[in-house]
């Protein structure tokens, strides 16, 4: 018997048939995942860190697994906005999900500069803004850490667009929300949160850090009550939607992110594992609330709230 | 996809042979790998990549050795369980050099895609080739034809299979090579001195396999190269062996 339920998840003036997504860095540019499934069921799918020009990365090693999670340090290698409206966005003509292109600079000018570049492509739907990245003005230190630097940004790129804005929020911070407060003051549509944790690990055989970059993400199911824990922490403190991130794996772990506050959810690393992994957690969470007698989505939005 | 495990036992030390069902969907190329599930979420938390070292009408076979708890885990499937193969991946040893005298060089675990390439060389190339296999000692031999060189002299030549080989090289030889990053650098710049052609296949630490995570590339004359996608089989004069 068809389910009833009702996945729809609204987000600025766009609207999600479900809420899931797909976390950047974990999915290329959709392109890649045709051939494992149907792009479609998606809610939505964010595409690897696009730049002002093509970056290189870091040097290998830029992985190692850990317990139930994986340290990455990739350094954000991507084709660059260029190339990805003239060779990526084409081949996703025919997807019917909405596409969200994150975007990374080291400057306020470099991330307007994306922007300008994809404003004009119909097939991107809303910008998701990396935050975790080094602001060349402030000597390197993380746009994300500092709540004016996030407000500066956050203003600069939604004055220059009707699409939503996504900032996702790096979770190496004191206070997560107060970060999530300033997002919210330059009227971004969204936070997403968290995005990796920072870590190292050593090779003892040759008593150096494994990876070349030294530290790197740590992502993975082994992060995920950090992450329900900051989007609860979040959810007390502000008003606009938050999309959950961070070890989900299964619908059990996504359905406990939206029921701290999260509208949507985006999966990451499952994605290495399971290419398909989306579409489980998407029928995991229709049948969670069908056997639940749960209207809609947004019922159990927060509900985990006293 | 899953199928079904027709084998698994120990063929030399802490090295298995793992035999799983042909499921008839696919051709594989010699130096293709899979990203093989050891166990569902979550730990180990990411597939393995292993290469195939031998595919006929009944099965594919993957040789392994246990070098961490994945592994270990792996030596535990029982035949008849189902295990969560993806793939095949990667390019594989294609465009053979007929003209030239091809030698397959292999090290360690790294001899197993060269078994299956052996077998298609024989029977579907109809070409002649040598085979030089080096390990570290007698007790770690899974090969069963080819020249065999021993690090500790207890089996074939004293010494490892670089050495071996060195003085055959010249021009008109083409090696096909599967081994530790060490001896693939070495056994490169052995091919630059004597003006071999090489194609060698690389292992890298990759979380994803289908070309999405970044993690496993090398540095090669263009830029990063994915290792899983781009190869894992590259012209040895593609690589920057000064960077491995």
């Amino acid at each position: 018997m068809a389910s009833n339920v009702n996945l729809t998840v609204k987000l600025g003036n766009l609207i999600f048939k479900n809420p899931v997504l797909t976390a950047s860095g974990t999915f290329g540019y959709g392109v890649e995942y045709k051939k494992y499934m149907d792009l479609d069921k998606l809610g939505g799918f964010i595409v690897k860190g696009l730049s002002i020009v093509e970056k290189q990365g870091n040097k290998p090693p830029r992985i190692v697994e850990t317990p139930s999670g994986m340290l990455n340090a990739i350094g954000l290698q991507n084709v660059g906005v260029d190339r990805f409206i003239n060779e990526k966005l084409p081949k996703l003509k025919d997807v019917n999900s909405h596409i969200i292109a994150n975007i990374y600079g080291t400057s306020v000018d470099e991330f307007v500069g994306i922007v300008e570049k994809l404003e004009n492509e119909g097939l991107v739907s809303a910008y998701e803004v990396n935050v975790s990245c080094p602001n060349v003005a402030q000597g390197g230190a993380l746009f994300g850490k500092n709540p004016d630097n996030v407000f500066e940004l956050t203003s600069a790129v939604k004055n220059i667009t009707d699409k939503p804005v996504i900032v996702k929020l790096t979770p190496n911070v004191d206070d997560i929300s107060i970060i999530a407060l300033a997002a919210q003051d330059a009227k971004a549509d969204a936070v997403s949160l968290i995005n990796t944790i920072t870590g190292m690990v050593i090779d003892t055989k040759t008593k150096k850090p494994v990876l070349a970059n030294k530290t790197g993400g740590l992502s993975g199911p082994a992060i995920y009550p950090v992450g329900v824990r900051m989007v609860y922490e979040v959810y007390e403190k502000v008003k606009i939607p938050i999309i959950g991130v961070g070890g989900i794996y299964n619908s059990g772990v996504a359905l406990q992110y939206i029921m701290v506050g999260a509208s949507l959810i985006e999966v990451g690393t499952a994605n290495f594992i399971k290419p398909d992994i989306t579409v489980e957690i998407i029928e995991g969470i229709r049948r969670y609330l069908d056997e639940e007698n749960i209207n809609s989505i947004g019922d159990i939005v927060g509900i985990a709230h006293i | 996809m899953e199928l079904k495990i027709v084998e698994n036992r120990e063929i030399a030390k802490n090295t298995f042979s793992l035999k799983i069902e042909n499921p008839a969907l696919f051709d594989i190329k010699p130096g293709q790998f899979f990203m093989v599930r050891i166990n569902g979420f979550n730990y180990p938390l990411l597939r393995r990549p292993f290469s195939v070292a031998n595919f006929t009408g009944n099965y594919i076979e993957i040789i392994y050795r246990v070098v961490g708890e994945g592994t270990k885990i792996l030596t535990d499937k029982k035949v008849g369980e189902f295990i969560d193969l993806l793939g095949p991946l990667g390019n594989g040893f294609d465009e053979i050099a007929e003209n030239k005298k091809i030698m397959l060089v292999g090290g360690g675990i790294g001899a197993a895609p060269l078994i299956y390439l052996s077998s298609v060389l024989k029977n579907r190339h109809k070409t002649p080739y040598e085979a030089f296999f080096g390990f570290n000692s007698k007790d770690e031999i899974y090969v069963d034809f080819g020249s065999i060189a021993t690090m500790d002299g207890s089996s074939g030549f004293d010494g490892n299979v670089v050495d071996m080989i060195e003085d055959r090289l010249n021009e008109d030889t083409f090696i096909f090579a599967c081994g530790p990053t060490i001896m693939m650098k070495r056994l490169a710049y052995v091919c630059y001195d004597k003006g071999c052609g090489m194609k060698v296949s690389l292992e890298s630490r990759m979380a994803c396999g289908i070309g999405v995570c970044l993690g496993c590339v090398v540095e090669s004359q263009n830029g990063f190269k994915k290792v899983c996608e781009d190869g894992p089989v590259f012209d040895f004069r593609e690589i920057v062996w000064q960077a491995m």
